[in-house]
């Protein structure tokens, strides 16, 4: 899985995962968690957008409904794919500050 | 308040698989983020490229859900098809209840053999769509009980209309005791002579069966529209039983449909022996509450006609969009 499966989504789909990591939120909770956590405001159909591709690639998944709203979770491929992903950044920032101090 | 008035409009631009299974929880988003015409371009967007995925069809998860759409689809329009049979066999019952077709029926063979056809018939279809529908329904129902007040609600709908329909019956069957006594309602109807209180009590007893499965019909299309589960695990003795209620139910809906084919060509057979045995019935007025015999037939058969139509139309639709077998589905 690579984030550019996720098109124009990759950034949104990123900001959702990391907001899923710490607890299953329905669509407004984690447009919030992501705006105060970020600044980065997700429109609504933006959220929609990568929450169905997300969805479809298994990396989250639908809990049952809330009265009308739904959570999502992460699945552990999802857990698996963010770690992965948040550690090659990681490294990737690592490297960056490295040049930056030479 | 003013971007009230669009968010309907706008989740309709999106496709109709992805409103299937976003649409309720998107339309509650809205509710609470549609703020600005920004928010409205950016839904705009996300509807075209919603479209898009789509199109593209390199995702097998939209492709899927839009093929299960339309096996959903089929399965609700043989659903609606048999209700709408039902209302016209029991147009046909009140055609031949007390008519001269009964008792020739005891010494016409061919007649017999037509009406029984039908009789069995209507329980092989019956039988058909229960079994089928039982997987849904019991997917329904038991999201209804999980605390989705929606599906708690579209289900009371065929509960109130059977109840209606109850007391609706147990009060002509008052008047028809003469425990209860209404100005223009005569107990017992002479042959030719039927009251116009009668007639009105009648027509509100048709009204509210009609309505009722009018009603009951819609709210079951609602109900399993919504129901984006494709498989459902039920214990049953001791283990877990796990069914695809889309492709179980296929089966049963296509002997629903070739029944009503063969209630339908029996129901003309019937007619036609009718017809030639007691030419004077058919041109005469005994339908029900004294109307013209063959007027009522006709409908009958339009009825008929139109619902197993309405029905093989359905299962066309399906076949076009059967799942290969090496999807899993």
């Amino acid at each position: 899985m690579d984030t550019s499966d996720f098109g124009r989504f990759s950034d949104p789909a990123l900001l959702i995962l990391t907001s899923l990591a710490g607890g299953e939120k329905h669509g407004y909770a984690m447009m919030e968690d992501i705006e105060a956590m970020t600044g980065v405001h997700l429109g609504p159909g933006t959220l929609y957008g990568a929450l169905s591709r997300l969805e479809q690639s298994g990396l989250i998944q639908a809990m049952p409904a809330d009265e009308r709203r739904r959570p999502y979770q992460l699945t552990a491929q999802g857990t698996a794919f963010l770690r992965q992903y948040l550690a090659s950044l990681k490294n990737f920032v690592s490297l960056g500050l490295m040049r930056l101090g030479a | 308040m003013m971007w009230a008035k669009v968010r309907p409009w706008l989740t309709s631009l999106y496709p109709r698989a992805w409103r299937d299974r976003y649409a309720a929880e998107f339309d509650v988003l809205l509710e609470q983020c549609l703020h600005s015409p920004l928010d409205v371009v950016d839904v705009f967007l996300g509807a075209v490229d919603a479209h898009l995925q789509l199109l593209n069809g390199d995702n097998l998860s939209w492709r899927m859900m839009n093929m299960l759409n339309k096996l959903r689809t089929t399965l609700l329009m043989v659903f609606t098809a048999f209700i709408g049979f039902i209302v016209a066999g029991f147009s046909l019952v009140g055609l031949a209840d007390d008519s001269p077709m009964i008792p020739l029926m005891k010494t016409n063979l061919a007649l017999a053999a037509a009406w029984t056809i039908i009789q069995i018939g209507s329980v092989v279809a019956l039988l058909a769509v229960v079994v089928g529908g039982l997987p849904l329904a019991l997917t329904v129902l038991r999201r209804a009980l999980a605390g989705d007040r929606r599906s708690r609600g579209l289900l009371l709908v065929p509960v109130v209309s059977f109840l209606a329909l109850l007391l609706y019956l147990a009060f002509v069957f008052l008047v028809g005791s003469g425990r209860l006594l209404i100005p223009g309602v005569v107990q017992v109807v002479q042959a030719g002579n039927f009251p116009a209180g009668n007639r009105l009590m009648m027509e509100g007893l048709m009204l509210v069966f009609i309505l009722g499965a009018i009603a009951s019909t819609w709210a079951v299309w609602k109900a399993i529209s919504s129901t984006d589960t494709e498989q459902a695990t039920f214990h049953a003795v001791g283990s877990n039983l796990t069914v695809n209620i889309y492709k179980f139910a296929f089966v049963p809906a296509r002997i629903a449909t070739y029944t009503m084919l063969v209630m339908l060509v029996a129901t003309l057979a019937w007619g036609w022996l009718s017809f030639s045995a007691l030419p004077g019935v058919f041109t005469g007025n005994f339908g029900p509450w004294g109307t013209s015999t063959q007027a009522w037939f006709s409908g009958i058969l339009v009825l008929m006609l139109a619902c197993t139509l309405v029905a093989f139309f359905g299962l066309r639709r399906a076949r076009s969009a059967r799942i290969q077998p090496e999807h899993g589905v």
